[in-house]
């Protein structure tokens, strides 16, 4: 089962929005997603984990890989509500280090 | 060479550049070889050309003027005289892709640089015993005729270790590629024998081996009058592309689930590398029959026409269907496992650090099928402390297998703070930050045990908790929070202390234990590990080893596994 997402723009800057669970299978579908985000070429964005259910190891790098892509755009990503497994995960790694970690 | 014509165990160094040649050369010398060397292929091709049996491993630099490792490579393994002499290709540069593409070129094994001395003569001992074994198996070749090539279907049966090795070279003749064959059914034999027949444990004939007693023992179970009329039965069926050579032996089986790995790991400490790789290499496959007193050996004839996974076909007739499940090993596999097993602590320092310290260490390591990277460890400091730590690898394949091996030399190179997990862990993050490539981190616990108080002093980067447990009281679960290693060039690190009473086991496991599903789908998580630990802990009053503690796991776990599973069980003394 390969993860869902939808995109949204606002002036902001785009939301990802990713569901049910990013895993290992999802590399190359992850990096055309990054590439999407950064299309659009704004300087913040945020993923929403609202609707994750379960992330695995493979899935922190696929965010990581998205956060050193970003940087070097100079554009901010954040993490926006992680629940239980996943926020867990997220909490394991300290990466409230490494992006903002939004719970709204 | 034949028996009875022994010659010096001799070697030949192949490397343009005379530093590593002298370095190879005075390693190999000191541990009793003789070698001859040359410095680019071409030297060595005249050399080898002109005296093809005195010759039992060729240690091949790769690149080279005139003639590389490669071309080289090709030609011997084109020549008939030459091409069982095993290969151990060594370069600076081993990009995944030159791994795999020396290995199916016929390399033995890859050792990077700067040259890893211990590596170095493990694997070349194992590539002599290998090779000296498969040209004592060829003699006996040499004797039959080949008339067997022409059966279809054959039933055998066989008690004594002669006769496995008599039919094993009688069938290995029977298939077109017999070269390996021959020494992966003589083992296959031999363990229905000693382990089927005989019950002799694999635990049993690693302390029989060292002493030196082994065959004296089997020979006297085979005169016992309970394993009198034991035999062994063999089939033999010819099919269009493959032949199937099944093994069924009068013993209870064993759990070979669980051992299909980790046999090769054991193996590696005592018998050498070579039988158990030899095993590996000889079969396309290898089924296993519940309750593991069966096995089928597969050889397809051709290799590369091997699909990557194979299942049973519905051809077959309904109780070979039944229960089976087909374990193929494609080269990449070989080369990860060989490297990251090579790497795992052997069993003499465990028994070390059971001996100077009193705790009783276990590990286990268990590749999947989509290989990552797990690495384990253990490192006296001092009379009363050591290290113990556990690193996973995100990513998968040679590149994970080949981090491993980064990690573990990197390890080697840190020569301070050893004692202080903190400043230590953020070490090998700012060393490691520099090699990973984007998106790949690991996640590393290391920790030191002072035997004086039974604190463990640990730090974590993104690891599983440790967890201790003591009979009669709760569990104590640790925090392995931290960054994951080689994310950001400066990360800090937190470090943390778990107290071991009298009689705890602390226990440590990569992540495969949380996250791997069991047959129904569901997963131990991090609750359901404690939850684990806490009850064989129970049952068993105390007295629990990594393997006790995995085993109902690994009864339900849905396999292949989906990623490396490495554990460690640490147990203080009771008194």
């Amino acid at each position: 089962m390969s993860v869902k997402y939808e995109i949204t723009d606002d002036e902001a800057g785009p939301t990802l929005l990713l569901k049910d669970q990013l895993t290992f299978a999802d590399r190359d579908l992850f990096d055309s997603v990054i590439d999407k985000l950064m299309a659009r070429n704004k300087s913040k964005m945020v993923v929403d984990l609202s609707a994750l259910d379960y992330m695995d190891s493979a899935g922190l790098g696929m965010l990581l890989t998205l956060r050193d892509r970003a940087e070097k755009a100079k554009a901010d990503v954040s993490i926006r509500n992680p629940r239980s497994e996943v926020r867990e995960l997220l909490v394991l790694a300290c990466f409230d280090s490494l992006f903002a970690i939004e719970q709204v | 060479m034949t028996e009875g014509h022994s010659r010096p165990t001799r070697c030949m160094v192949v490397d343009d550049e005379r530093m590593n040649r002298e370095v190879v050369i005075a390693n190999l010398r000191a541990a009793g070889y003789e070698t001859v060397s040359a410095e680019d292929g071409q030297q060595a091709w005249v050399a080898l050309d002109s005296a093809p049996d005195e010759f039992d491993v060729i240690v091949l630099d790769r690149r080279m003027p005139r003639m590389d490792g490669m071309e080289l490579l090709a030609k011997l393994k084109a020549d008939e005289r030459l091409r069982h002499i095993p290969v151990i290709m060594q370069t600076a540069y081993a990009s995944s892709e030159d791994v795999v593409e020396g290995i199916k070129a016929g390399v033995y094994y890859y050792l990077g640089k700067p040259l890893d001395r211990r590596l170095l003569l493990s694997v070349t001992a194992a590539a002599i015993a290998e090779h000296q074994r498969f040209l004592r198996l060829r003699d006996d070749l040499a004797k039959r005729t080949s008339a067997l090539t022409l059966m279809d279907t054959g039933a055998f049966h066989f008690r004594t270790l002669a006769e496995a090795n008599t039919l094993a070279v009688a069938l290995g003749r029977a298939c077109k590629r017999s070269a390996h064959l021959v020494v992966g059914l003589s083992e296959i034999f031999t363990n229905a024998i000693e382990h089927g027949n005989l019950g002799i444990t694999f635990d049993e004939k690693a302390k029989l081996l060292a002493e030196k007693r082994w065959r004296e023992e089997v020979e006297a179970r085979l005169d016992a009058p309970q394993n009198h009329d034991k035999q062994v039965t063999v089939t033999f069926q010819r099919l269009p592309g493959e032949v199937r050579i099944t093994v069924h032996d009068e013993g209870e089986g064993f759990d070979w689930r669980s051992y299909m790995q980790l046999d090769a790991v054991r193996a590696f400490a005592v018998h050498g590398r070579g039988i158990a790789m030899a095993r590996q290499l000889s079969f396309d496959a290898l089924e296993y029959r519940d309750p593991g007193n069966e096995v089928v050996c597969v050889i397809r004839d051709s290799v590369d026409e091997v699909p990557a996974a194979v299942d049973t076909d519905g051809t077959e007739a309904p109780e070979q269907a039944a229960e089976s499940t087909v374990v193929t090993i494609p080269d990449e596999m070989h080369v990860a496992r060989r490297m990251q097993c090579e790497l795992l602590p052997h069993a003499v320092e465990l028994e070390d650090a059971l001996d100077r310290y009193g705790y009783k260490i276990s590990g286990f390591f268990e590749t999947s099928s989509a290989l990552g990277g797990d690495l384990w460890g253990l490192e006296p400091l001092d009379d009363d402390r050591f290290t113990l730590w556990l690193a996973d690898f995100s990513g998968h394949g040679v590149t994970a297998a080949l981090n491993t091996f980064r990690l573990h030399t990197l390890l080697a190179q840190i020569s301070t703070d050893r004692d202080r997990p903190a400043v230590f862990l953020a070490e090998v993050n700012r060393r490691l930050a520099g090699l990973l490539p984007l998106g790949q981190y690991a996640t590393m616990l290391y920790g030191v045990l002072d035997v004086r108080t039974g604190l463990f002093t640990y730090a974590a980067a993104a690891a599983p908790g440790p967890i201790v447990a003591a009979p009669g009281q709760a569990v104590a679960v640790g925090n392995g929070s931290g960054l994951p290693l080689g994310v950001t060039r400066s990360a800090n690190y937190v470090e943390r202390t778990l107290a071991l009473p009298p009689g705890a086991a602390l226990f440590l496991a990569s992540d495969a234990l949380t996250e791997s599903p069991a047959e129904d789908r569901s997963k131990l998580g991090p609750s359901g590990v404690v939850e684990l630990v806490e009850r064989v802990m129970a049952e068993r009053g105390g007295d629990v080893d990594v393997d006790s503690i995995l085993a109902p796991f690994l009864a339900t776990v849905k396999r292949p596994l989906r990623d490396d599973l490495t554990a460690v069980c640490c147990l203080r003394p009771a008194g």
